[in-house]
């Protein structure tokens, strides 16, 4: 059986440091699967390598047995991947539903012509659009604050609407850049439910996470990353009571 | 009345010209300083197939000039997508010297420094634009459905995939778009609207040289989207009204013609000058 997703061997080097060495693991659809590891483990760079952001030195990543490797990151979309990051790079100028409308793929209008010689059926294309990227907004929490600009949006707020952007491109395989971290008590809670309900609509999701206490709530298989390799993995009760994962993670090592 | 006249038909030349370079430089963020050469290359054009000795009508001329100057602004955008922000302006820049230098200097196609005079008025189906009023008809009716393609795009999704693209363009990859796409679709609608203006601002004038397709015309350019306002209808139509008025009043004044194209430069740099540090919206538009 092929596996859903497959990442194999990969490195990749910048300039003198291997940020990745040999990287290989699996993953499995429907599972939330955390992605855990120090600092400067290569954990972003996976995602940037899966997403096509990046190519890498040597190695393949295989999606539903399709492999993925060349494509370039709007391809890579419409095969079903998507990914949020670290630093949000939301649309701030823009409101917080349109952000979300960036997202939905295959609108009518997006070329000018179309939009010049057919505004009507632009426009009734768009408020159908325009409904659904509603419904996503709904869906994440952030209905009420749909026609604010993003900046004015609180962080935790800012951190929700990343995940409706890529639950409007369709996407089945969600990639998420510490969606919890910065987070206070009650947003951290909020997004913890949401990856949950996800997970219940059928997506998978692949989280970079520090938070051990986000990890053991949410994760159903652990990935531990160190120096581009994959150590371990497992569940999150093996990972986080292994000691010599523990020494690695919270200091002494290197 | 042939004044006022005039000053309108040149104000929605300018139109189309602030239309294009809002396009680019405002919305998709391509800050290019070389939209006048495109400009000339429309003008050029235009006046080449009139002028011909197997001359074509004016509409036919339009439509292979605006085409061609579509063309043209998708390759010199192209850079912007290799390079980005700060070094285009510098390709764009020598893109902009180069023309200059091509119209001052090829003679046979260009008139070289000396211009081109006799340009023919155009002719609409029979109806020949001789009189200034006429001009006025023709030209708003251009402007016109420049603003309204202007506008019917922004509120597409087009609109909001551009200026997406002007934040992050890696965030616009991520969520899926082809960002390359839409910024050669930005620059090809900004090149058909720099073309049209030119062969219009060729037949009305009915003489052109380089000294209208210069740096100081793409400066000039800038000056109107930033006094106007960027990424807006409104500041693409109030530019070019507003800082073509000014010439216009200096004839007013009694003061000798040289004194007076000086003094229209040194208005323009300091208008630049205080809407960059107390206004960057324009007087209708958002933040450049």
């Amino acid at each position: 059986m092929t596996a859903y997703l497959q990442v194999d061997g990969l490195d990749h080097r910048f300039g003198g440091l291997r940020a990745l060495q040999e990287c290989s693991f699996t993953i499995e659809q429907g599972r939330i699967t955390c992605l855990v590891g120090p600092n400067g483990a290569g954990k972003t760079t996976i995602f940037n390598v899966i997403t096509g952001f990046l190519k890498p030195d040597q190695g393949s990543v295989a999606f539903r047995g399709r492999s993925l490797d060349g494509l370039r990151p709007q391809s890579i979309v419409h095969a079903g991947i998507a990914r949020t990051f670290q630093n949000l790079r939301l649309f701030t100028d823009l409101t917080a539903l349109d952000n979300v409308l960036v997202g939905i793929s295959g609108q009518f209008g997006e070329e000018p012509l179309g939009a010049i010689l057919r505004p009507m059926h632009t426009a009734r294309a768009q408020a159908r659009r325009r409904m659904e990227a509603m419904q996503t907004l709904e869906h994440v929490g952030l209905a009420d604050r749909a026609r604010d600009l993003v900046r004015n949006l609180s962080y935790g707020e800012q951190k929700l609407l990343t995940v409706a952007r890529v639950l409007a491109t369709g996407a089945e395989l969600l990639l998420l850049d510490e969606p919890a971290s910065g987070l206070s008590a009650g947003a951290l809670d909020a997004i913890m439910s949401l990856l949950r309900r996800l997970q219940n609509e059928g997506k998978t999701l692949l989280v970079v996470e520090h938070n051990t206490r986000v990890v053991q709530q949410i994760a159903d298989d652990v990935l531990f990353l160190h120096q581009g390799h994959l150590m371990a993995q497992g569940t999150p009760e093996r990972i986080i009571s292994d000691p010599a994962l523990a020494e690695i993670y919270f200091g002494g090592a290197l | 009345m042939d004044f006022l006249f005039s000053y309108i038909v040149l104000a929605e030349i300018y139109v189309l010209l602030g239309l294009s370079t809002n396009l680019l430089v405002g919305i998709a963020g391509i800050f290019s300083v070389s939209q006048a050469a495109v400009f000339g290359v429309g003008a050029y054009l235009v006046a080449h197939f009139m002028m011909a000795a197997d001359p074509l009508s004016f509409i036919p001329s339009m439509l292979i000039a605006a085409a061609c100057c579509v063309a043209l602004n998708i390759l010199v955008t192209l850079p912007s997508l290799r390079v980005s922000g700060d070094y285009f302006v510098v390709t764009s820049f020598g893109i902009q010297l180069l023309a200059t230098a091509v119209f001052t200097n090829w003679a046979q196609g260009t008139g070289g420094a000396n211009g081109l005079p006799g340009i023919p008025p155009p002719d609409l189906f029979g109806w020949p634009v001789e009189t200034t009023g006429r001009y006025v008809l023709l030209c708003t009716l251009f402007a016109g459905l420049g603003c309204l393609a202007f506008w019917l795009i922004m509120r597409a999704p087009f609109g909001r995939l551009v200026r997406a693209i002007r934040e992050d363009e890696t965030a616009v990859a991520a969520a899926g778009k082809n960002v390359l796409r839409a910024k050669v679709s930005a620059a090809a609608l900004a090149g058909a609207f720099a073309g049209t203006a030119g062969g219009l601002y060729a037949t009305f004038l009915s003489f052109i040289d380089p000294s209208s397709f210069d740096l100081d015309a793409s400066i000039l350019l800038l000056t109107m989207v930033v006094v106007g306002g960027a990424r807006t209808l409104a500041g693409s139509v109030i530019g070019p009204f507003l800082l073509l008025a000014l010439p216009q009043l200096l004839t007013l004044v009694d003061i000798p013609t040289t004194i007076a194209a000086a003094a229209r430069q040194l208005i323009y740099g300091l208008l630049l000058i205080v809407f960059m540090l107390f206004r960057p919206q324009g007087l209708a538009g958002e933040r450049l």
